[in-house]
Protein backbone atom coordinates (compact mmCIF):
# COMPACT_ATOMS: atom_id res chain seq x y z
CA UNK A 1 0.00 0.00 0.00
CA UNK A 2 1.50 3.43 -0.81
CA UNK A 3 1.20 5.97 1.49
CA UNK A 4 0.50 9.98 0.25
CA UNK A 5 3.34 12.16 2.31
CA UNK A 6 1.96 15.60 2.67
CA UNK A 7 4.68 18.06 0.68
CA UNK A 8 7.47 18.87 3.49
CA UNK A 9 7.20 22.16 5.34
CA UNK A 10 9.58 24.46 6.86
CA UNK A 11 10.43 27.38 8.55
CA UNK A 12 11.86 30.20 7.19
CA UNK A 13 12.72 33.60 8.76
CA UNK A 14 11.27 36.23 6.14
CA UNK A 15 12.57 39.63 6.33
CA UNK A 16 11.05 42.88 4.93
CA UNK A 17 12.59 45.97 3.51
CA UNK A 18 11.48 49.56 2.46
CA UNK A 19 8.41 49.56 1.17
CA UNK A 20 7.64 46.40 1.27
CA UNK A 21 8.27 46.66 5.45
CA UNK A 22 5.64 49.68 5.65
CA UNK A 23 2.71 47.81 3.79
CA UNK A 24 3.34 44.31 5.95
CA UNK A 25 4.23 46.47 9.18
CA UNK A 26 7.28 44.75 9.92
CA UNK A 27 10.24 43.89 9.85
CA UNK A 28 10.20 40.03 10.01
CA UNK A 29 8.09 37.13 10.02
CA UNK A 30 8.24 33.34 10.36
CA UNK A 31 6.74 31.35 7.71
CA UNK A 32 6.18 27.88 7.16
CA UNK A 33 6.96 27.21 3.31
CA UNK A 34 7.03 23.54 1.34
CA UNK A 35 11.29 22.76 0.88
CA UNK A 36 10.77 22.55 -2.45
CA UNK A 37 9.78 25.74 -4.37
CA UNK A 38 10.40 27.94 -6.57
CA UNK A 39 11.25 31.58 -6.65
CA UNK A 40 7.74 32.14 -8.28
CA UNK A 41 5.90 30.28 -5.83
CA UNK A 42 7.88 31.28 -2.92
CA UNK A 43 6.86 34.99 -3.71
CA UNK A 44 3.17 33.90 -3.74
CA UNK A 45 2.85 32.01 -0.62
CA UNK A 46 4.32 35.35 0.80
CA UNK A 47 1.79 37.31 -0.84
CA UNK A 48 -0.24 35.17 0.29
CA UNK A 49 -0.32 35.47 3.75
CA UNK A 50 0.59 39.44 3.61
CA UNK A 51 -1.85 40.65 0.76
CA UNK A 52 -0.43 44.10 1.01
CA UNK A 53 2.73 43.50 -0.84
CA UNK A 54 0.12 42.59 -3.60
CA UNK A 55 0.61 46.05 -5.00
CA UNK A 56 4.10 46.04 -5.15
CA UNK A 57 4.74 42.04 -6.00
CA UNK A 58 5.38 42.52 -9.17
CA UNK A 59 8.73 44.85 -8.94
CA UNK A 60 9.73 42.37 -5.83
CA UNK A 61 13.08 40.17 -6.14
CA UNK A 62 13.85 37.36 -3.20
CA UNK A 63 16.99 36.70 -1.73
CA UNK A 64 17.86 33.51 0.23
CA UNK A 65 20.48 33.53 2.98
CA UNK A 66 21.78 36.75 1.50
CA UNK A 67 22.02 35.95 -2.20
CA UNK A 68 19.75 36.71 -5.20
CA UNK A 69 17.16 33.95 -6.17
CA UNK A 70 16.62 34.55 -10.14
CA UNK A 71 12.82 34.99 -10.87
CA UNK A 72 11.73 32.16 -12.48
CA UNK A 73 10.67 28.57 -12.06
CA UNK A 74 14.05 26.90 -10.97
CA UNK A 75 13.86 24.76 -8.09
CA UNK A 76 15.10 26.12 -5.10
CA UNK A 77 15.52 24.01 -1.99
CA UNK A 78 14.90 25.41 1.60
CA UNK A 79 16.24 24.12 4.95
CA UNK A 80 14.83 25.50 8.53
CA UNK A 81 15.84 28.76 9.57
CA UNK A 82 16.36 29.78 6.33
CA UNK A 83 16.56 34.00 5.46
CA UNK A 84 14.42 34.91 2.86
CA UNK A 85 14.13 38.33 2.05
CA UNK A 86 11.69 40.54 0.36
CA UNK A 87 13.68 43.03 -2.00
CA UNK A 88 11.77 46.25 -3.64
CA UNK A 89 13.74 47.93 -5.75
CA UNK A 90 17.09 49.38 -4.53
CA UNK A 91 18.39 53.05 -4.35
CA UNK A 92 21.84 52.97 -2.96
CA UNK A 93 24.45 54.97 -3.86
CA UNK B 1 43.58 30.38 -10.04
CA UNK B 2 44.60 33.74 -8.93
CA UNK B 3 42.37 35.58 -10.49
CA UNK B 4 43.30 39.32 -9.42
CA UNK B 5 44.85 41.20 -12.01
CA UNK B 6 47.04 43.16 -9.06
CA UNK B 7 50.21 42.08 -8.25
CA UNK B 8 50.03 44.00 -5.02
CA UNK B 9 48.19 43.21 -2.17
CA UNK B 10 45.32 45.37 -1.26
CA UNK B 11 42.92 45.71 1.80
CA UNK B 12 38.74 46.14 0.98
CA UNK B 13 36.99 48.45 3.51
CA UNK B 14 33.81 48.23 3.98
CA UNK B 15 31.40 50.30 6.22
CA UNK B 16 27.68 51.07 6.43
CA UNK B 17 27.14 53.98 9.02
CA UNK B 18 24.96 56.43 10.08
CA UNK B 19 27.82 58.89 11.09
CA UNK B 20 28.49 61.40 8.77
CA UNK B 21 30.68 60.35 6.10
CA UNK B 22 34.08 62.05 6.38
CA UNK B 23 35.93 61.75 2.25
CA UNK B 24 39.72 62.04 4.88
CA UNK B 25 38.62 58.97 6.41
CA UNK B 26 38.98 56.86 3.10
CA UNK B 27 41.81 58.61 1.72
CA UNK B 28 43.24 57.67 4.61
CA UNK B 29 42.23 54.53 4.80
CA UNK B 30 43.66 53.78 1.01
CA UNK B 31 46.69 55.79 0.51
CA UNK B 32 49.81 53.98 -0.24
CA UNK B 33 53.39 54.34 -1.00
CA UNK B 34 52.92 52.10 -4.24
CA UNK B 35 49.76 53.98 -5.43
CA UNK B 36 50.26 56.81 -7.95
CA UNK B 37 46.47 57.56 -7.77
CA UNK B 38 43.57 57.92 -5.18
CA UNK B 39 40.09 57.99 -7.24
CA UNK B 40 37.39 58.87 -5.38
CA UNK B 41 33.53 59.21 -6.14
CA UNK B 42 31.30 61.12 -3.55
CA UNK B 43 27.51 60.73 -3.86
CA UNK B 44 25.51 63.57 -1.96
CA UNK B 45 21.86 64.34 -1.55
CA UNK B 46 20.44 66.65 -4.13
CA UNK B 47 17.34 69.52 -2.66
CA UNK B 48 15.16 68.62 -5.35
CA UNK B 49 12.80 65.67 -7.42
CA UNK B 50 10.32 66.07 -10.34
CA UNK B 51 9.79 69.77 -9.37
CA UNK B 52 9.66 68.88 -5.47
CA UNK B 53 11.84 69.84 -2.41
CA UNK B 54 14.02 67.27 -0.62
CA UNK B 55 14.19 68.23 2.74
CA UNK B 56 15.93 65.32 3.28
CA UNK B 57 17.13 61.24 2.73
CA UNK B 58 16.09 58.20 4.79
CA UNK B 59 18.37 55.13 3.71
CA UNK B 60 17.73 52.03 4.75
CA UNK B 61 19.86 48.60 4.28
CA UNK B 62 19.66 44.64 4.57
CA UNK B 63 23.25 45.30 6.37
CA UNK B 64 24.07 41.56 6.26
CA UNK B 65 23.57 41.27 2.58
CA UNK B 66 24.86 44.58 1.67
CA UNK B 67 28.09 43.86 2.33
CA UNK B 68 28.24 40.97 1.35
CA UNK B 69 27.42 42.42 -2.40
CA UNK B 70 30.15 45.28 -1.74
CA UNK B 71 32.91 42.59 -1.33
CA UNK B 72 31.68 40.96 -4.33
CA UNK B 73 32.29 44.43 -6.24
CA UNK B 74 35.53 44.63 -4.83
CA UNK B 75 36.43 41.18 -6.28
CA UNK B 76 35.08 41.93 -9.08
CA UNK B 77 37.15 45.34 -9.80
CA UNK B 78 40.02 43.21 -9.00
CA UNK B 79 39.99 40.64 -11.46
CA UNK B 80 39.82 43.01 -13.94
CA UNK B 81 41.52 46.25 -12.66
CA UNK B 82 45.18 46.86 -11.43
CA UNK B 83 43.94 48.62 -7.83
CA UNK B 84 45.47 48.71 -4.89
CA UNK B 85 42.97 49.60 -1.81
CA UNK B 86 39.41 50.15 -1.95
CA UNK B 87 37.31 51.89 0.73
CA UNK B 88 33.06 51.93 0.02
CA UNK B 89 31.36 54.10 2.85
CA UNK B 90 27.85 54.12 2.81
CA UNK B 91 25.67 56.01 4.76
CA UNK B 92 22.02 54.87 6.94
CA UNK B 93 19.53 57.03 8.37
CA UNK B 94 18.94 60.67 7.96
CA UNK B 95 21.24 62.44 5.42
CA UNK B 96 20.36 66.03 5.22
CA UNK B 97 20.69 67.71 1.84
CA UNK B 98 24.30 68.45 0.59
CA UNK B 99 25.51 65.42 2.66
CA UNK B 100 27.35 62.77 1.16
CA UNK B 101 25.39 59.60 1.23
CA UNK B 102 28.46 57.26 -0.76
CA UNK B 103 32.16 58.01 -0.84
CA UNK B 104 33.68 55.41 -3.16
CA UNK B 105 37.93 55.91 -2.77
CA UNK B 106 40.27 53.74 -4.54
CA UNK B 107 44.07 53.60 -4.35
CA UNK B 108 46.19 52.40 -7.99
CA UNK B 109 49.76 52.45 -9.13
CA UNK B 110 48.33 54.47 -12.25
CA UNK B 111 45.32 56.45 -12.68
CA UNK B 112 43.47 55.33 -15.67
CA UNK B 113 42.51 51.74 -13.52
CA UNK B 114 41.15 53.64 -10.51
CA UNK B 115 39.19 56.11 -12.40
CA UNK B 116 37.43 53.29 -14.15
CA UNK B 117 37.18 50.82 -11.21
CA UNK B 118 35.66 53.58 -9.25
CA UNK B 119 32.80 54.15 -12.14
CA UNK B 120 32.13 50.53 -12.37
CA UNK B 121 31.46 50.29 -8.44
CA UNK B 122 29.24 53.12 -8.24
CA UNK B 123 27.33 51.63 -11.24
CA UNK B 124 27.33 48.26 -9.76
CA UNK B 125 26.58 49.38 -6.26
CA UNK B 126 23.26 50.89 -7.74
CA UNK B 127 22.30 47.85 -9.83
CA UNK B 128 23.03 45.43 -6.96
CA UNK B 129 23.64 46.15 -3.17
CA UNK B 130 20.18 45.71 -0.75
CA UNK B 131 19.99 49.48 0.11
CA UNK B 132 17.08 51.94 -0.29
CA UNK B 133 16.48 55.38 0.22
CA UNK B 134 13.48 57.58 0.63
CA UNK B 135 13.17 61.07 -0.18
CA UNK B 136 10.54 63.26 2.43
CA UNK B 137 9.42 66.31 0.54
CA UNK B 138 8.41 70.06 1.84
CA UNK B 139 4.90 69.19 0.67
CA UNK B 140 4.67 66.58 3.35
CA UNK B 141 4.81 63.06 1.24
CA UNK B 142 7.53 60.78 0.97
CA UNK B 143 8.70 58.68 -1.52
CA UNK B 144 10.89 55.20 -1.96
CA UNK B 145 13.10 56.20 -4.78
CA UNK B 146 13.67 53.11 -7.31
CA UNK B 147 17.69 52.92 -9.09
CA UNK B 148 17.65 52.90 -13.09
CA UNK B 149 20.45 50.21 -12.80
CA UNK B 150 17.82 48.20 -11.03
CA UNK B 151 16.30 45.62 -12.62
CA UNK B 152 13.81 44.70 -11.41
CA UNK B 153 12.38 48.75 -10.82
CA UNK B 154 8.53 49.52 -11.95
Amino acid sequence: MSKVMAAAEVQVNVLFFAKSRELVGSKEATLAVPAQTTSVQLLAAIVSRYPSLAVISNNLVLAVNQEYIAPGNDLLTLHPGDEVAVIPPISGG
Amino acid sequence: MDRTMSTVQGKDDIKLTSDQLNIEELTTLVTSPTSGAISVFIGTTRNNFDGKKVLWLEYEAYKTMAETELRKICGQIRERWVVENIAVFHRLGCVPITESSVIIAISSPHRRDGLDAVRYAIDTLKATVPIWKKELYEEGEASWKENKECSWST
